[in-house]
């Protein structure tokens, strides 16, 4: 009988944005709409399938910066207070909508919001890691990392120490919350170059993902395609990315998520209700934001939207779930016939993906990770590293560079919106380098200040900051953000040069920017410059 | 007496109907908030006008923005960085100090760079291991303002090494380079011709991969230029942040 493998995974990442010195923070709400709309329902589905006794096996990468919001107890505070107010407009939503076809949907949104508290807080104490422990512990989930800060690692491989304290500080964070050593990573942008394996392999990574292109453009030409990993010359395991199944999912032309029956993401209360009834319930400053209280469904491709049913949503999601499972029974089927091994198609989402814009994305995987289980022979789900472990022997061949970015490389992040930040994330890890060489045996104030200018550096390096400045929305934050951690950077190096340290503006930055406590300087020890050769 | 009761008279009732104006625009103002969200049905501009870009009912507050410090655009230092963007794009920064300047004045004589021009030298140094400046397959020069300090270079060439000086070309020809580049190799665009007699690859399976998208966005971009509801993430988390940008992300 033909049999293959789906190798799920979901990166979930968001910059690291904390600000304790204001109240309210604007951009802070992207943690909290992404813990209310994707990472909760997430559990939620995969607490459903262990109460059900199914097994599945899923990779879920979570970005340090992730980790460390998620873990941080003046954000889960803040969480909480968000979430408050939100139950808080869905208890009136429910009243408001009374006698309208709006009703049954403010329901299901009071619902959700309360069930939703009672997994953070009662379940797992506010941390959603915990979560994923749990899952990781149960078989169900392999949790890996992603880069420190997800740096643009092809763009900082000119300083090699800058890519492999990203790794480094990756592999400690994660060490400390999981108990162990992540088996793979996600790279950031899914972009590889040539020396980020050997990296890697210093750190006992196992495996990393790149787009269809990095595979199959490879040294060699792949025996199989993307539908086995192939080894680096360091050893080092790629996976590519699966085109089919990918496209399934994202493209709305061909995709599920623009089906008509599912939810519309522009339409939200926060935007379309009177101001005075959301002004508590919206930014403070009278900015409207999304609530995440939306009550249409996509309808078609105009402005007229109809009202939402969750009802027709979910059958909708159930049926694209068996859509999903036939197309790869039947893609599994063609390969087993070409290949004297069984084929592991990888499909990478970005976690957000489910729930927060594709509202219905969770209960769609629950349901095609129930039916896999049930309905076929065919189809097994599988985690890269088992998929290793049954296939030890592998073709060897330098993967191509390349990113999962628009057009395929690396134009994203360095286009002529963003260009200019290179010259100043360069030379400030060449500083960075310096000062750890300079002071090999630091220790006090000196120390301390040595890791703060480490972590300006890295949140710098954060490619997030070059990606909204190529996309030009929100372009003044991810300018200001870079600017003021190379600012900073620039006066820590100044201090610790001159040896006049302040120690009460790096307390401020010690409270500010508390990612990385733990923080190895040693990973910015210079590097034989032979060992890695920088391509780009 | 008469003209005079007329006048307050006339004058009591004008008063009366401004205060009934007056209420009545009032009680307009105040007209109760509709209770069931608005279907937009409407023509696009009233669309856009009530619900996607209301305006308040007072002006908010300009949410308050921290100060961008400024930082150095000049480290003092030479240098002279390459990138690659793609496999036909290479992009070039770099710094030149003071020094370096007066360095060349002093060699080449006061006026040396007033007679020569700012050049991009843009050497092919595939296959070759040892870049002496001497021996490039080829080169390309791309005369530059003395202002510029980064450039966009069309190589149009896949899977090939480049290096670039930045120079000075005097009209008799000779170059001087001022600084060197590291070396950059540029991405493949094709499946390699390399074949592995071990793991002799599977015809079938590379038949059976129909459309290539590299790299997901373009999808993106598609439905962002169509206006469509739902713009699925193209690129990471940040597509997410992007489009989580109010109003900005919207139709």
């Amino acid at each position: 009988m033909a049999k293959g493998y789906l190798c799920f995974v979901l990166h979930a990442h968001l910059p690291f944005v904390r600000h304790p010195e204001h109240e309210y923070f604007l951009e802070e709400r992207w943690l909290y709409e992404a813990i209310t709309e994707t990472y909760v329902p997430l559990i939620e589905a995969f607490d459903e399938l262990v109460e059900e006794n199914i097994p599945f096996r899923l990779t879920f990468s979570v970005s340090p910066p992730l980790m460390t919001m998620l873990t941080d107890g003046l954000l889960q505070e803040r969480y909480l207070r968000h979430l408050h107010k939100l139950i808080e407009l869905a208890e009136k939503e429910v009243e408001r909508t009374r006698g309208t076809e709006f009703h049954a949907t403010a329901q299901m949104y009071r619902d959700r919001f309360h069930r939703i508290r009672y997994i953070f807080t009662d379940k797992y104490q506010r941390n959603i890691l915990n979560a994923l422990r749990k899952f990781q512990d149960l078989g169900r989930l392999e949790v890996i990392t992603c880069a420190g800060t997800h740096g643009f690692l092809p763009l900082l491989m000119h300083q090699p120490e800058a890519v492999r304290a990203q790794v480094g500080v990756a592999v400690d964070l994660y060490a400390k919350h999981f108990g162990r050593k992540p088996q793979g990573i996600w790279l950031p942008e899914c972009a590889y170059t040539h020396g980020i394996d050997n990296i890697l392999k210093e750190f006992g990574i196992k495996y990393f993902f790149t787009d269809t292109h990095g595979v199959l453009f490879a040294s060699h030409r792949p025996k199989y395609g993307i539908f086995a990993p192939i080894f680096c010359p360091s050893g080092v395991a790629v996976f590519g990315r699966d085109v089919e199944s990918s496209k399934q999912v994202w493209s709305s032309n061909e995709g599920y998520p623009g089906d008509f029956d599912y939810r519309e993401y522009y339409r939200d209360i926060g935007h379309d209700l009177e101001y005075g009834y959301v002004s508590p319930y919206i930014h403070p400053d009278g900015i409207r934001v999304n609530t995440g209280i939306k009550y249409f469904r996509i309808t078609g491709k105009t402005h007229h939207k109809e009202p939402y049913r969750w009802e027709y949503a979910l059958r909708k999601a159930d049926m694209h779930a068996g859509n999903f499972m036939f197309n790869r029974e039947h893609q599994i089927r063609h390969l087993c016939s070409l290949m004297d091994r069984e084929p592991i198609i990888v499909a990478p989402y970005d976690a957000e993906l489910f729930g927060h814009w594709w509202f219905e994305g969770p209960d769609w995987l629950k349901f095609l990770l129930r039916k896999i289980y049930y309905d076929t022979d065919i189809v097994e789900t599988i985690t890269p590293y088992d998929y290793l472990q049954k296939y030890p022997c592998n073709q060897v061949a330098r993967p191509c560079p390349s990113t999962w970015g628009n057009k395929g490389y690396n134009e994203v992040w360095l286009s002529r919106e963003n260009d200019w930040i290179y010259r100043h994330l360069h030379i400030a890890a060449m500083k960075m380098v310096e000062l750890v060489e300079q002071n090999p045996f630091a220790g006090g104030l000196k120390h301390r200040a040595l890791k703060q200018a480490a972590r300006e550096l890295l949140l710098a390096q954060s490619s997030d900051w070059a990606f909204i400045m190529y996309t030009g929305t929100m372009v003044d934050y991810a300018v200001r953000r870079t600017k003021q951690h190379i600012h900073n950077f620039l006066r820590l190096y100044e201090q610790i040069k001159n040896n006049c340290i302040d120690e009460g503006a790096l307390r401020e930055l010690e409270y500010r920017n508390n990612i990385f406590p733990d923080l190895n300087l040693s990973y910015y020890n210079k590097i034989n410059p032979g060992i890695y050769k920088a391509t780009g | 007496m008469n003209v005079m009761l007329t006048w307050v008279l006339g004058a009591v009732i004008l008063i009366v109907l401004l205060a009934v104006f007056l209420w009545l625009a009032k009680n307009r103002q105040k007209k109760p908030a509709s209770l069931s969200p608005k279907v937009p049905d409407a023509p696009r501009e009233e669309y856009a006008e009530e619900i996607a870009f209301p305006v308040p009912a007072f002006q908010p507050k300009p949410a308050v923005k921290p100060e961008t410090p400024e930082i150095p655009w000049h480290y003092g230092m030479d240098r002279m960085v390459l990138m690659v963007r793609d496999p036909s794009w290479i992009f070039a920064y770099w710094e030149i100090s003071a020094t370096k300047q007066e360095e060349f004045a002093r060699q080449y004589g006061p006026d040396a760079w007033n007679n020569s021009r700012s050049v991009l030298r843009v050497y092919d140094v595939t296959g070759i291991e040892h870049f002496t400046g001497l021996n490039a397959n080829n080169y390309m020069d791309i005369s530059i303002n003395d202002e510029v300090d980064s450039w966009h270079i069309d190589v149009s060439r896949p899977n090939s090494a480049f290096c670039v000086d930045l120079g000075r070309l005097f009209p008799d020809g000779t170059f001087i380079t001022l600084l060197r580049s590291n070396i950059v190799q540029t991405p493949s665009v094709s499946i390699s011709n390399l074949l592995d007699e071990e793991w002799m690859w599977i015809e079938g399976i590379y038949r059976s991969i129909t459309h290539l998208h590299m790299g997901s966005s373009p999808m993106m971009a598609e439905e962002i230029a169509q206006g469509m509801g739902l713009v699925p993430l193209g690129i990471s988390s940040p597509g997410y942040i992007s489009s989580t940008g109010f109003a900005a992300g919207k139709e």
